[in-house]
């Protein structure tokens, strides 16, 4: 009997014990709630939360109890439904803005309880107003360019009227598919013309407000538009460009017309015709055309001759004494056409050709020409040109002045200019030596024209061929003067001797022809 | 010998100041010699013409929207490099010196005072909090703070903004009566100096922050009910 009551006593305990182990591992006391947080909508009523912590097993029952900053007891939630579960729901009774809550949350259960204390300081930190509402957006397709109306309304509940509340708005738009927001703050309107967009593109916005200065709240609704594609706008636009294209172009044209005359001139400049030395363009234009080929060719009776240019050096010697001349056996071999000028004579001026228009016909006629060769050689009409810079040589002053478009040299003298030279003697060719003895002769810088008083001083010529060299300055000449090729060739081999003192800066060759057209070498330097 | 009188001259300018705080007449003085623009268009524009009080109340209204900004972003800004100690160990807002002035706490209870009332209790906050704005921005200056001077320049900002309120407040209340004019005294007692320790500092810099936040609001929020109710024939002002 004792055993059995051991035994039962002891079955008793080991139940006991299990049971009270049972009960010990799965269940105890709640943990203390941990996380509180509030939410006031319109700045009249609050709700809390909190998030339970362990319940230890057991059903947990949470109580809010809370303390207001003014008053002095101890109050417990008035709803703990309409929030949610574990919330706390304080209606505009219960509600004091700008007061401090301190909140007890207590978990109780069978086993215990636990509490956690929050404070809030003000509800007005916690305020946090729901998203406007009826968010509507209308495209306004007016001219000059499509919008977009956004209007909405304030969260209900929020009491704008009484001024109790002051909402602000803010906006965002942006294209289907790009990812950047426009944002817009609107103040306290509830609505808002939107003009950045574009046709034929989707576009949606969102609205959302703010509380004094509160959080904001959560966007709104997004609402869809798009702007229709405007044809007759870009229909308009491009008459537009084309009508306003014309006009300048129209008056270019006009332009044109009335000055065609210059346009013309600009864009088709007239051609130059070509221009050769000592050829009368009014010849050619008005001239028979044996004429013309006279003053190209000279004389039919000539052969034809080579280019000038291709014997440059040869002609000239100039010097203004004889001996070297004459005892140059060389030159007295050949018939070289040889000038020699009077020591003053400078000839290192600029003379040119001249155009023979005039002397034409004096010069055709050769075989009378003997005095009047002699005259044109030795007197030359003098045209008024600019006188160049010479060379004072022996104190005598010689000047020659150059001829425009002449085509012989127009020797002009000093009338105290004495120092010709006799020519000693003539060759075939005309080999002029002048003497440098004075000549008492002012021979004046006129023109003498058909018969010419020649002093005795002067010698005479006793033949003039048809070769009579001049020196001239270098101008491109014809065949003329390359009668002789040979000793032409002979003197381009030789250099010229000038042992004059006299400076020819240039030499030159100058052969008047019979046929009246006067040739020019090209010119060499001569020292 | 200049210096001297210089110096006795600034220490005169400070005994006038300090004095003016309190008196009336010096009041006037200082809003004579603030030679503020809002002050002196109202006086003139009052003079010539009666400016609408909802005009005016417009302003003022707008004036204390943005005081109460500028306070939001301030204890926001003071938050965000400095949270607070911890919320049971800072000083309760009951602390607050202007605590003992009784004020409507809801909608309800707000939209029952008159406008005297709200006027005057505006007016009331506004002058309590004319020192610790002083003492706040003495101390912004060497507050031990990364942003001090963003916080330095915004409380310098809301001394202006509450300068010219208060004068355009006085305005306002001569219009609405006698018993709009009377204001409570709330004398701040904390003193010039924050504390010693950077903790101390910037524990009581937070306090009153938070202090001036909850009343600014107070302020926005009774003018913003003052231009409602006197807008009645101008609904969309609300």
């Amino acid at each position: 009997m004792y055993n059995a009551r051991m035994r039962t006593h002891l079955g008793l305990v080991i139940l006991c014990v299990l049971s009270a182990a049972r009960v010990c591992s799965s269940t105890s006391a709640p943990e203390s709630p941990r996380k509180f947080d509030c939410r006031s909508r319109e700045k009249e009523t609050f709700s809390c939360w909190w998030e339970p912590g362990s319940d230890g097993g057991l059903p947990t029952e949470y109580r809010l109890f809370y303390t207001q900053e003014r008053l002095r007891e101890v109050r417990e939630c008035p709803d703990y439904v309409s929030a949610g579960a574990n919330s706390c729901f304080f209606d505009k009774k219960h509600t004091s803005i700008w007061a401090e809550y301190t909140m007890t949350v207590v978990a109780t259960n069978a086993l215990g309880n636990a509490s956690e204390e929050f404070r809030i300081t003000d509800v007005m930190e916690y305020v946090k107003p729901d998203p406007p509402v009826n968010v509507t957006v209308v495209v306004n397709s007016s001219a000059p360019s499509p919008f977009l109306e956004i209007r909405w309304k304030s969260p209900p509940d929020v009491d704008v009227r009484t001024g109790w509340v002051t909402l602000k708005y803010e906006l965002r738009v942006k294209q289907n598919d790009s990812k950047e927001w426009k944002t817009v703050d609107i103040g306290s309107e509830t609505f808002f013309n939107f003009y950045n967009v574009y046709p034929g593109l989707l576009y949606m916005a969102q609205v959302r407000c703010k509380l004094d200065h509160g959080k904001w709240s959560e966007w709104s609704n997004t609402i869809f538009a798009e702007i229709p594609k405007n044809h007759q706008v870009e229909k308009y636009f491009w008459i537009f460009v084309f009508v306003f294209s014309l006009i300048p172009l129209l008056m270019g044209i006009y332009i044109l017309l009335l000055k065609r005359n210059v346009v013309k001139q600009c864009l088709l400049p007239p051609v130059p015709g070509p221009k050769i030395k000592g050829l009368n363009a009014h010849l050619l234009k008005s001239g028979r055309s044996e004429d013309v080929v006279n003053a190209l060719m000279g004389n039919q009776n000539f052969p034809p001759v080579a280019a000038w240019t291709e014997q440059v050096e040869d002609f000239l010697l100039v010097s203004d004494s004889d001996e070297w001349l004459l005892t140059d056996s060389f030159a007295s071999e050949k018939n070289k056409d040889i000038f020699i000028i009077p020591a003053g004579l400078h000839l290192g001026l600029e003379i040119q050709c001249r155009d023979l228009s005039v002397d034409l016909n004096t010069w055709e006629k050769t075989d009378d020409s003997k005095e009047e060769a002699k005259s044109n050689f030795l007197n030359m009409e003098p045209i008024n040109l600019p006188v160049e810079k010479h060379e004072f040589l022996n104190g005598e002053e010689m000047s020659i002045q150059p001829l425009a478009n002449t085509s012989y040299v127009d020797i002009q003298q000093h009338p105290t200019l004495t120092d010709y030279s006799r020519v000693k003697e003539v060759n075939d060719n005309t080999i002029l030596i002048l003497n440098e003895e004075e000549i008492p002769h002012g021979l004046d810088a006129e023109e003498v024209k058909s018969e010419v008083s020649v002093p005795d001083d002067y010698s005479r010529v006793k033949e003039v061929n048809s070769d009579v060299v001049f020196l001239e300055k270098g101008d491109s000449a014809d065949g003329c003067c390359k009668k002789k090729e040979d000793h032409y060739t002979d003197w381009t081999n030789q250099k010229p001797i000038m042992p004059l003192e006299s400076e020819l800066s240039k030499g030159f060759c100058l052969k008047m022809i019979a046929s009246g057209y006067v040739d020019s070498g090209p010119a060499f330097s001569v020292k | 010998m200049q210096q001297k009188s210089e110096k006795r001259q600034l220490g005169q300018r400070r005994n006038r100041l300090r004095t003016c705080r309190t008196d009336k007449r010096t009041m006037a003085q200082r809003r004579i010699s603030g030679g503020k623009l809002f002050i002196t268009v109202v006086y003139l524009v009052a003079m010539c013409r009666a400016v609408p009080v909802n005009d005016l109340l417009d302003r003022a209204s707008q004036r204390s929207d943005k005081m109460h900004s500028l306070s939001t972003l301030l204890t926001q800004e003071m938050d965000s490099h400095f949270p607070p100690y911890g919320r049971m160990q800072m000083p309760r807002p009951a602390d607050c010196h202007t605590s003992a002035l009784q004020t409507p706490n809801d909608k309800e209870q707000a939209l029952q005072v008159s406008e005297s009332d709200l006027m005057s209790l505006a007016r009331s906050l506004l002058q309590a909090w004319v020192d610790p704005l002083a003492v706040l921005s003495t101390s912004a200056i060497t507050l031990p703070h990364p942003s001090k001077s963003s916080i330095s320049s915004k409380i310098q900002e809301l001394q202006e903004h509450s300068k010219s309120l208060a004068d355009g407040l006085d305005i306002l209340s001569g219009k609405m009566g006698p018993s709009a004019q009377a204001i409570s005294f709330l004398p701040y007692t904390g003193g010039t100096d924050l504390g010693q320790d950077r903790v101390t500092i910037l524990n009581k810099f937070n306090f009153l922050l938070s202090c001036l936040r909850r009343d600014s609001h107070k302020i926005d929020s009774f003018l913003k009910v003052l231009r409602c109710r006197a807008a009645k024939l101008q609904p969309e002002l609300c």
